[in-house]
């Protein structure tokens, strides 16, 4: 291969020679970064193009919107979607997690007679089933049983839902939120009774409907037995709006005064398990059982008991007196709701 | 103006809490913009918005806004406007995109929409990239910038923020002032300023209204309102006691802060008279000039001199002198 430079590489730099042969040194590399007569005394520098991001610049635009607000049934479903959604999917009113495994555990501890009951139906064993089918007593125990679920299940429950419903809006200030809308204070304790009302009822009365209906497929009952027991369901499950009704009467008046969930937590258990224990106390103690008029769990179990139709525990007494009780407890608590309500601030608590 | 330029409109407006009155026959007409609502602690403010927001019944008088009777349309009010409290309105443990969602839900948006639109607001408060970030990890711009975004989802036509810089380091302050400003400039939209920073109200507004003890102190424009103290202040080399006895004594209200005093601007004459003072003593005057007041001077002297009585803002406007004179007390220069 013959050499061949030419004159501007001659020019480049005399002493570099671009042959094959010539040694390696670098200088000619260094000469094509670094320099050359090119340019060297000229005024321009020489740049690249700028093709670099330069990344993300915030331009503050205000975009309008034209659209029209829904009317007050949207906003209130918006409520009642926030809390009940908040059970399942993120998004909505973020309940605790001690609050959804317990609710997990109970729905899952509330299906315990559903368990059993499919499996005498399985194994075909009567005596099983009759401990654990559907009958009058049972579904009334379904409900309104004292241990486990009126003891360690729905008052334990209603306590993690409502503690901080309406005091977490005191403490964070969120009740602004709704009273710059145009929410009433009326819509706002409305949506958030039914929102805790129906969580609860996810536990207490589906469970119920389950029981029923799975004793129905599994032991392949016939329409005569649906016509016999079908009230018997019915009375089951207004017993347990009564009750799920409440403890959400006594848990929101609660939460209402407060600021914290705490308070209301343990002010709803110590309500239901206090006056209990009161009343078994003064029951052995002076036998006399007229302070079972003033615990909520021995009002709603006279109650049901008296709409399912079994024994009643408190049989000296009319089961009216205890919902009559049961009714003042309800408008005692609303009263403290509402009044609690009325008075939260927009501006400041 | 016609009526319908006015955004809020009161007349006579009171409210009282058995024997405290709150606010007192209040005559007001707030314009399209923006507008400052001053006011000392207990002046009545929080009051007054309650009051317009449609929350509370006023004891006597009228008022709509946005053309919307406050006694009997509250919940179209509420529509309408856009509402930024003082205090944090968040819950900790939600994301912020959710948080602004659910607020447009509460006022009868669409989920769908709710959500696009909250991507819209986070993004123009500046939190585009920290939408899905949980509330409670967010510093005090960050959530006031997230209640922002909450009350202007809707695109409202009037957005009421209370104390919207209160906390906020100076770079987030500055974020938020651009922002309101941003809003009333190239938004259009109306902005009701409830703060004590005066300067902030300042960069935003452009009138303002000054309650005290539940009335109306003061309302206009804050240019022309800032007129009714115009001072010259004047920087003295020398004799400045004497300079100051002399100018006293022909008449002039003088305000002295060391070598430099601000004399009360009171007519074309005020000029030659500190002149011909500062000759008489033998003073140099080394500077010269028309002091603009800020809106902060302007609110010490108003409450100074209303800390007596309230007047009007008819009073404060129509003659600086003889409004300093209604009832401020002599040594400010009034007249009882």
């Amino acid at each position: 291969m013959t050499e061949e430079i030419t004159e501007s590489e001659q020019s480049f730099s005399e002493d570099v020679s671009f042959s094959e042969a010539a040694p390696v040194k670098g200088q000619g590399r260094m000469d094509a970064a670094w320099g050359s007569q090119d340019g060297d005394d000229s005024g321009t520098a020489q740049v690249s193009s700028n093709t670099a991001s330069v990344g993300y610049v915030f331009e503050q635009i205000y975009k309008p919107w034209n659209g029209s607000l829904n009317p007050r049934w949207m906003r209130n479903w918006a409520i009642l979607r926030h809390h009940v959604l908040g059970i399942f999917r993120k998004g909505h009113r973020p309940w605790g997690l001690p609050t959804k495994l317990f609710m997990v555990l109970v729905f899952i501890a509330s299906l315990g007679d559903v368990g059993l009951t499919l499996l005498s139906a399985l194994i075909g064993s009567p005596e099983l089933h009759s401990m654990w089918g559907v009958n009058r007593d049972n579904l009334y125990g379904h409900v309104f049983g004292f241990f486990p679920r009126n003891m360690l299940y729905y008052p334990i429950l209603a306590a993690l839902l409502v503690g901080g419903v309406i005091s977490e809006d005191r403490y964070h200030g969120t009740s602004a939120m709704y009273f710059s809308r145009p929410i009433s204070r009326f819509d706002y304790v409305m949506m958030k009774y039914i929102s805790v009302a129906i969580i609860q009822a996810f536990v207490v009365l589906l469970t119920l409907m389950i029981y029923y209906f799975v004793e129905i497929i599994a032991m392949g009952r016939g329409w005569a037995w649906i016509i016999d027991t079908f009230p018997l369901f019915l009375a089951a499950f207004v017993g347990g709006i009564i009750l799920v009704i409440t403890y959400t009467s006594i848990g929101l008046g609660l939460s209402s005064v407060s600021r914290g969930k705490f308070f209301p937590g343990i002010g709803l258990v110590a309500i239901v398990l206090g006056s209990k224990t009161l009343a078994v106390l003064v029951s052995n103690l002076f036998e006399r059982d007229i302070m079972y008029l003033l615990s909520p769990y021995d009002c709603l179990a006279h109650v049901g008991q008296a709409l399912v139709g079994t024994q009643t525990t408190y049989d000296q007494y009319s089961w009216t007196w205890s919902f009559a009780s049961l009714v003042l407890m309800n408008a005692f608590f609303l009263y403290i709701l509402s009044s609690r309500v009325a008075s939260m601030e927009v501006t400041r608590e | 103006m016609s009526d319908s330029d006015y955004i809020i409109e009161t007349t006579n407006l009171s409210k009282s809490y058995g024997p405290h009155v709150a606010l007192e026959n209040l005559n007001l007409k707030v314009t399209k913009g923006a507008t400052g609502l001053l006011g000392p602690n207990g002046a009545g403010k929080s009051t007054f918005l309650k009051t317009i927001l449609g929350l509370i019944q006023a004891t006597s008088g009228d008022g709509t806004v946005l053309g919307h009777d406050i006694r009997t349309d509250g919940a179209a009010i509420r529509s309408r406007i856009g509402y930024m409290p003082e205090y944090d309105a968040l819950n900790p443990d939600m994301e912020a995109i959710y948080q602004v969602k659910y607020s447009g839900e509460l006022l009868g948006m669409n989920p769908i929409v709710a959500m696009s639109r909250a991507h819209e607001v986070l993004q123009y408060v500046g939190l585009g990239e920290q939408r899905y970030r949980n509330i409670g990890s967010f510093s005090t711009g960050m959530k006031q910038a997230t209640k922002l975004a909450c009350s202007i989802i809707h695109d409202p036509e009037l957005i009421i923020a209370d104390e919207p810089s209160n906390g906020l380091d100076a770079t987030a302050r500055e974020f938020m002032i651009s922002t309101l400003q941003n809003m009333v400039h190239n938004g259009n939209r109306s902005v009701m300023m409830a703060s004590h920073l005066m300067d902030d109200v300042e960069r935003v507004c452009d009138s303002m209204v000054l309650l005290h003890k539940g009335k109306l102190a003061a309302q206009g424009r804050i240019e022309d309102l800032k007129d009714i103290d115009r001072e010259i202040e004047i920087h003295v080399w020398g004799n400045a006691s004497k300079l100051e006895e002399k100018m006293v004594s022909i008449g002039l209200d003088v305000r002295r802060e060391g070598r430099i005093m601000r004399v009360l601007h009171e007519d074309e004459d005020t000029t030659t008279k500190i002149l011909s003072c500062a000759a008489e003593v033998g003073s140099q005057i080394r500077r010269m000039h028309e002091y603009e007041a800020s809106l902060e001077d302007l609110f010490i002297v108003i409450m100074e001199n209303l800390g007596y009585e309230v007047k009007t803002s008819e009073d404060l406007l129509r003659s600086p002198v003889q409004a300093r004179q209604v009832d401020a007390p002599s040594h400010m220069g009034g007249g009882s």
